[in-house]
């Protein structure tokens, strides 16, 4: 018999701790997904993500199913990567300035990249990946759970706690940012 | 890229992505004016086909496979998954094939399988009666390539297929009994041959592994020899460097010197004229 995630909730909080495996189970492919897409390195996203289930087993007790499991899961792994970015951020040692646009500067530093830069280029994968990094992580997570993930504009709004017409508009910068990066970069290894 | 003229009277941008992810929430009237607008405007046609190639790049782009330390203590308690290998594929080879042929062996045996190689060609036969006497019954595989099974004969003086029931039951006993006792023959016997086969991989493994290092160590050899040459040749190098300016700094102390030397000659000169006067 498979149980919703709700049921696995319940029984988790009444002391089945095999039902909570059977949650990390079910919800730790995407979560790690989340993370790598969101945070980039694929070390710090099983970190996140263990940290996520960790978390989310500590807080079981308070969780009152006001909203969908997967969306608390959500919440709590993008907490956790935001916390990461910030982090990292404050760990840099330049910070460009507040007029810098980074997405010049990287077309700038284009000709000076390595070999090895110019061999992973011809992967889209990486291409995307490469690309992914250079947006503002709103735009950035935005895309990840609607282009990943399928949540609804409502439920990314919910997530991240803005209004829905910001949802769609970072979506939309962000296409259009990816599409430009995309297309460069395919057309300079061609 | 097209610039031509968007005049859409809404929100274009979210209206394009409402109808590119076809996800209307909250606003189904909106799609249908931005669906009645895409038809005559091709800006918005063609910045919905880019995004579109955009969306499929998007998703080739897939994480790196994880390996889990979550599921790795979880998988145990999960127990079997599905796609794992079904148990008969850890059952060796050598082992299904044995299975296999005592398979048809007991196949061949039950269905009275009788293969004849004579001058009339070969012949199969199937069927639980006796052979009948004429040939003709029995095809020559030349011209049918199996022959159908034997047909009883029927209405017999004596009843005959009772005597043929009888001797098919125990023909079916003894073949039980058969294949039990093989059964329990190969489930005894894998012992040895599953130990040669595990000495030879381990034989190979061995010779592998020895392969492997004695290479590891010739590149280890060759790499200290690289090392001691480049500490040897920058050890040189220094020392050069290092005559040259003790070298220089000997010079110019020696200058240095002299000049004094110079200098202390001229002022004894000059003390010694002063006191004369």
């Amino acid at each position: 018999m498979t149980w919703t995630d709700e049921e696995l909730v319940a029984r988790s909080i009444s002391g089945d701790s095999d039902s909570f495996n059977e949650l990390v189970l079910r919800w730790e492919r995407p979560i790690y997904a989340l993370a790598y897409r969101t945070i980039g390195r694929e070390e710090d996203a099983r970190d996140v993500c263990q940290e996520t289930f960790l978390r989310a087993f500590r807080a079981l007790p308070g969780f009152r199913g006001q909203a969908k499991f997967s969306s608390w899961l959500y919440r709590i792994a993008l907490n956790l990567c935001r916390d990461w970015m910030r982090r990292e951020r404050r760990a840099q040692v330049v910070q460009p300035p507040e007029d810098v646009d980074l997405l010049e500067l990287a077309a700038a530093a284009e000709p000076s990249e390595s070999i090895e830069d110019l061999v992973a280029r011809k992967d889209l994968t990486r291409l995307v990946e490469r690309a992914m990094a250079l947006l503002p992580a709103e735009q950035r997570t935005a895309i990840v759970l609607k282009e990943y993930h399928g949540l609804t504009f409502q439920e990314i709004a919910e997530l991240v706690g803005c209004p829905l017409s910001t949802v769609k508009t970072r979506l939309y910068q962000g296409l259009i940012v990816l599409r430009r990066e995309l297309a460069k970069n395919t057309k300079a290894t061609l | 890229m097209t610039e031509s003229f968007c005049g859409y009277s809404g929100d274009r941008d979210e209206a394009l992505i409402g109808f590119l992810y076809d996800d209307v929430t909250g606003e189904p009237a909106g799609r249908a004016l931005f669906e009645t607008h895409l038809e005559t405007c091709a800006r918005c046609q063609d910045e919905i086909a880019a995004l579109r190639v955009v969306r499929k790049q998007l998703a080739r782009w897939s994480p790196p496979e994880p390996g889990f330390a979550v599921t790795s203590r979880q998988a145990a308690v999960a127990g079997p998954q599905v796609g794992q290998p079904s148990w008969w594929r850890e059952i060796p080879a050598w082992a299904q094939v044995a299975a296999a042929l005592l398979f048809l062996g007991v196949s061949a045996g039950l269905a009275n399988l009788d293969v004849r190689y004579d001058r009339n060609g070969l012949s199969v036969r199937t069927g639980w009666l006796k052979t009948p006497s004429q040939p003709g019954l029995a095809t020559a595989i030349s011209a049918v390539p199996i022959a159908p099974a034997a047909v009883a004969p029927s209405g017999g003086p004596a009843e005959p297929w009772r005597a043929d029931l009888a001797v098919l039951e125990r023909q079916l006993k003894a073949e039980l009994r058969a294949m039990q006792l093989s059964a329990a023959t190969i489930a005894a016997r894998p012992q040895p041959v599953r130990a040669t086969a595990d000495a030879d991989v381990l034989r190979r493994a061995r010779a592998l592994l020895d392969e492997s290092e004695k290479r590891q160590q010739r590149e280890l050899a060759l790499r200290v020899a690289e090392v001691m040459r480049d500490v040897n040749l920058q050890r040189q190098a220094d020392l050069v460097k290092i005559d040259r300016y003790v070298g220089a700094v000997e010079s110019k102390v020696g200058v240095e010197v002299l000049k004094n030397r110079q200098k202390m000659n001229q002022m004894d000169i000059l003390y010694r004229t002063s006191q004369r006067q």
